[in-house]
């Protein structure tokens, strides 16, 4: 009798160890990628992490505003997810200065993320020297797309600069289409503006303005021939332009209505769900001197109550930092993987081109949401969709709203 | 007259003889337990964080009047302020009006009045995220009613009011009207089938017409009715939200901005919850300020007068 | 009760007021059907014609895969369920918040203006005046003290937001019906010799048909639709429907399928529109005449 009860008692121990780590290993990710590729996107991490011995736990919340409110809400209320994705940015600082995520050293360490990643990404992803975000992505925000069969018809070529973007736009209206084709939304109007400046204004003028602060820079020629480029641009757009989704103005290219359009990388999944590929049908290009914005996504993992990540959360870091696993989930997100070690020969043309940008440092830009707080992106998101909307504001009145957001909001 | 006689028998009898009761204290203890924790306890809270320099998460520090500073010099409240204000006095007249026709109407011993009663209700049923979409692309002169007259063969037809800066207030109203008229012929219906149906009949006899009985009687007698709607579509006014963002994101530029938009967007989007908080505080001020003088004489100073 | 079929003034002959109702009528429902006409062509065109862009044109090869994807298909995350995912967190989030929230408010409106309370209007007030506010302002407080009673993230959290939130329209609602009515039946009932709950249930409730209507097709919508309170208090295994519409149609980089997202918009919405057209028929007139003859 007795030595049943031991066996049964063995039993139960055979049985419950592997089931505790198991239950160690459980990761529940909250994220914000729901639609159809973005899904796929992400059962990259879940099939690499359940193959690592994890179990992994989908929270999926569309629209990155909802998400974060349902996340920050979660760890307030002490019942945060094991992950939880955040853009590349600032967003998370005070999240870190709480104490309220765990550091990824551990992980860092192990695969040396400081030698792989683009400084700018580094910089983005630790304070005080310690990783508090695994950096799984970069998107190129600054691309421009054009309609191929247009430009052949119309005998363009690709366009190289601002100004011969502007040349082309027009040329493209002369024959009765809509030059550039824009989505009317804010964030849509800061991407274009950025966009332009990085590429008409420069580099350096970008950082004096965004990694500086510097307000002298935004009284400089420099910046008002980027705001007058940028009104130009204006002129280039149909009427129908103010509150259109992105996805609408790619619409636009891919059918032939309108010749170019400004947006990030994820485009490419409207091309690729018409099955039009790139290179043949669609065109893709940096503009200007070449700064290639780099936005893109990360995860931080909140603090349990203890400074260092948990078991879980380490290897959930691993897993998605490791270099297979950043070439399948980037090759079905669109975007290029955050370390530069990789082998990117397999994915599309457009990506091959991304991930040779990155190889040049001085190309590594960092967005806006990366250098200054989410409170004066914001203040300027204001003015600059001012500015578009409204062709009776002057470039001084520009300037000088510029300047008063970058004040008020400091 | 038979009628005024009628009229004053149901005459919604605003000073009841209230009785006191045990049995009606405790059955009210569930809701001053949610005003003074949750109402009263949130607003205090909100109008403290405004005075706080809370980013990202609420701190409890003191700023003093920095965040309403910032606020008043911040154009884009200002246009929010304003076109709350016209859209607040348009939608709420046009669903009143509309809706108190429809319920008047639907009244008149119809055939399918469950079909109309449901087809005007619908528009409340849907969420804004998609059904904003489809009155963004019908009112897009790109894509809907300006195209589809144009290629019907009038090519000087011109329908911009959702791209143009001076208009677009007004496209929210009309979305906005179509969606809430139906729960207003709801409300009035139920207070017009609460109206005695002797009223009906001695109207008849009297030889009174129709339209001046619904003036002139059944008006004042659903006043209630009226002024519960109105409460409605006024909160509605106020927290004016996800219209927006679905038609319009506020644009074109800033042109059709609100405040609870405002509000959230700084709360959440920017990382900003003293600002955020600050003009919150101002739309309860602005709120209270409003109710203050109907609810202190219509609640207060009435039942102050009770023997 | 007495009369149970609908009636207004009732009609003499059939004359040109008669074709001007209908006309009038008519033509408000082509209004009301407008952007519903513009979402069901859409659900029911492929992609392609879609972005062909003829808002209100009849498919040409109409197809019903927008909505079946839309239930049963569509990714919302790593879940391919479509909207069917949440449909019953949806019922029964639903049923015991509006059952409370209608109840309370009832009950609330009742004692507010039939009976005297020592303070309770200026409670009222305060509670009209918080229903002005943008309830998101209210999300940290209140996760806050609902973790600390241990409800944060269950099933009773949200039905206890639901009828916290539905308190002030609820309350006013009812407070106002109530108001509108004749006072000689509540001092008849008094005189009888009633209580407080006698007379609630057996005189007011029984006359309450309408409005407890209105105050249904309120909160259904409100319940059903809603969206930021399922998805911060309900918890993951209680997550509303909404979360996947929201999921289906507000994704920010990826690819939009228009036709899934209107085909799904309609689907979540036929619990609310059933409830509207079901309940309907309880609208009624003459219950107060019926009610004072007893």
């Amino acid at each position: 009798m007795r030595a049943y009860r031991l066996a049964c008692l063995a039993t139960t121990l055979v049985v419950a160890v592997p089931t505790m780590a198991l239950a160690e290993m459980r990761a529940e990710v909250l994220h914000w990628w729901t639609s159809g590729g973005e899904s796929a996107a992400v059962g990259v991490f879940a099939k690499q992490f359940e193959q690592a011995g994890g179990t992994w736990v989908d929270s999926a919340i569309a629209g990155g505003q909802a998400a974060r409110t349902a996340g920050i809400n979660r760890i307030v209320g002490g019942n945060p997810p094991t992950a939880m994705q955040f853009n590349t940015g600032k967003q998370f600082d005070e999240l870190v200065a709480n104490g309220l995520l765990a550091s990824l050293e551990e992980a860092a360490t192990a695969q040396n993320w400081r030698e792989v990643l683009p400084p700018a990404l580094v910089t983005a992803t630790t304070r005080d020297d310690k990783f508090y975000a695994v950096p799984v992505n970069i998107h190129g925000i600054n691309w421009l797309w054009y309609n191929k069969k247009l430009f052949d018809e119309a005998g363009i070529q690709e366009p190289a600069t601002w100004p011969e973007v502007v040349a082309a736009g027009q040329k493209l209206a002369e024959a009765g289409l809509v030059g550039l084709a824009q989505g009317g939304q804010p964030w849509q109007e800061r991407t274009l503006f950025n966009a332009v400046l990085v590429g008409h204004g420069g580099t350096e003028l970008f950082y004096r303005i965004y990694r500086e602060g510097d307000q002298e820079a935004v009284e400089s020629d420099g910046f008002r021939a980027t705001a007058d480029l940028f009104r130009e641009l204006q002129r280039l757009t149909d009427e129908g332009s103010p509150g259109r989704n992105w996805n609408d103005a790619t619409a636009m290219v891919l059918t032939g209505k309108a010749g170019m359009q400004v947006m990030g990388d994820w485009a490419k999944g409207e091309f690729a769900a018409a099955g039009q590929k790139p290179g043949e049908d669609f065109g893709c290009t940096i503009i200007g001197e070449g700064g290639y914005l780099m936005g893109g996504d990360m995860f931080v993992f909140p603090a349990a109550g203890q400074e260092e990540a948990t078991p879980a959360q380490v290897a959930l870091a691993e897993v998605m930092f490791a270099p297979e696993t950043q070439v399948a989930f980037n090759q079905i997100k669109g975007s290029v993987p955050s370390r530069l070690d990789v082998d990117v020969s397999g994915m599309d043309a457009c990506a091959q081109k991304g991930a040779a940008a990155l190889k040049d440092p001085a190309r590594q830009v960092p967005t806006t949401e990366m250098l200054i707080s989410p409170d004066l992106s914001g203040a300027l998101d204001d003015v600059i969709t001012q500015f578009w909307n409204n062709p009776s504001m002057t470039t001084d009145e520009f300037v000088q709203r510029f300047v008063g957001a970058m004040q008020a909001a400091g | 007259m038979a009628v005024s006689t009628l009229a004053t028998a149901s005459q919604p009898a605003r000073q009841h003889r209230r009785r006191r009761g045990l049995a009606a204290t405790i059955a009210l203890i569930p809701l001053a337990v949610v005003v003074v924790v949750v109402y009263l306890g949130c607003m205090l809270w909100t109008v403290r964080l405004s005075f706080s320099s809370s980013k990202l998460l609420p701190v409890l520090d003191w700023v003093g009047v920095q965040q309403y500073d910032r606020l008043f010099a911040n154009e884009r409240f200002t246009v929010s302020a304003i076109n709350i204000g016209i859209f607040g006095v348009l939608f709420i007249g046009g669903c009143l009006v509309l809706g108190f026709l429809l319920a008047v109407f639907i009244d008149q011993r119809i055939r399918a009045e469950g079909v109309f009663r449901t087809l005007f209700l619908f528009p409340h049923a849907m969420s804004f995220v998609v059904t904003g979409l489809a009155w963004q692309w019908f009112l897009n002169p790109t894509l809907g009613l300006q195209k589809l007259v144009r290629d019907a063969g009038f090519p000087s037809f011109t329908f911009d009011w959702l791209v143009n800066q001076e208009m677009v207030i007004y496209t929210l109203v009309i979305a906005g009207v179509w969606q809430a008229a139906g729960l207003v012929m709801a409300i009035l219906l139920a207070g017009l089938r609460g109206v005695d149906e002797d009223l009906w009949k001695a109207a008849r006899i009297d030889g009174i017409p129709p339209w001046r009985v619904y003036l002139s009687i059944v008006l004042p007698l659903i006043g209630p009715m009226i002024v519960t709607a109105t409460v409605l579509l006024a909160v509605q006014v106020v927290k004016l939200y996800d219209l927006v963002v679905a038609m319009t994101r506020g644009g074109p530029g800033i042109a059709s901005e609100v405040p609870a938009k405002f509000v959230m967007d700084h709360f959440f989007e920017r990382n900003n919850i003293g600002l955020a908080t600050a003009a919150a505080t101002m739309m309860l001020v602005t709120v209270v300020a409003a109710l203050a003088p109907w609810i202190y004489a219509r609640y207060i100073r009435a039942a102050g007068r009770q023997p | 009760m007495s009369s149970v079929e609908p009636s207004g003034r009732r009609p003499r002959r059939v004359g040109i007021a008669r074709i001007g109702v209908y006309a009038f009528l008519l033509s408000a429902a082509a209004f009301f059907l407008l952007p519903l006409w513009i979402m069901v062509m859409t659900s029911l065109k492929p992609m392609e014609e879609v972005w062909q862009g003829n808002i209100l044109a009849w498919p040409s090869s109409p197809t019903v895969q927008p909505w079946i994807q839309a239930w049963s298909a569509a990714c919302t995350g790593l879940e391919c369920g479509g909207i069917s995912v949440g449909f019953w967190n949806s019922v029964r989030i639903l049923v015991p918040s509006l059952v409370l929230s209608v109840l309370a408010g009832a009950v609330n409106g009742y004692a507010l203006s039939f009976w005297k309370v020592k303070g309770a209007n200026i409670l009222f007030g305060i509670l009209l005046a918080g229903a002005f506010i943008p309830y998101q302002v209210f999300l940290y407080p209140l996760v806050r003290m609902f973790s600390q009673a241990g409800i944060y993230n269950s099933l009773a959290g949200i039905v206890i937001v639901h009828v916290v939130f539905g308190m002030p329209i609820m309350t006013l609602l009812f407070r106002n019906y109530y108001a509108s009515l004749p006072v000689e039946l509540f001092n008849a009932a008094r005189i009888d010799g009633g209580g407080f709950w006698t007379i609630f249930t057996h005189v007011l409730l029984p006359m309450s048909t309408p409005i407890l209507i209105v105050a249904t097709i309120l909160q259904v919508t409100g319940i059903w639709n809603d969206f930021i309170f399922g998805l911060t208090f309900a918890g993951r295994e209680n997550l509303p429907m909404t979360v996947q519409l929201n999921n289906i149609v507000n994704s920010t980089q990826g690819e939009r399928a228009y036709n899934v997202d209107m085909a799904a918009t309609i689907l979540t919405a036929l619990v609310p529109l059933a409830v509207y057209f079901l309940s309907g028929r309880w609208f009624v007139r003459g219950i107060a005449a019926g009610a004072v003859k007893g």
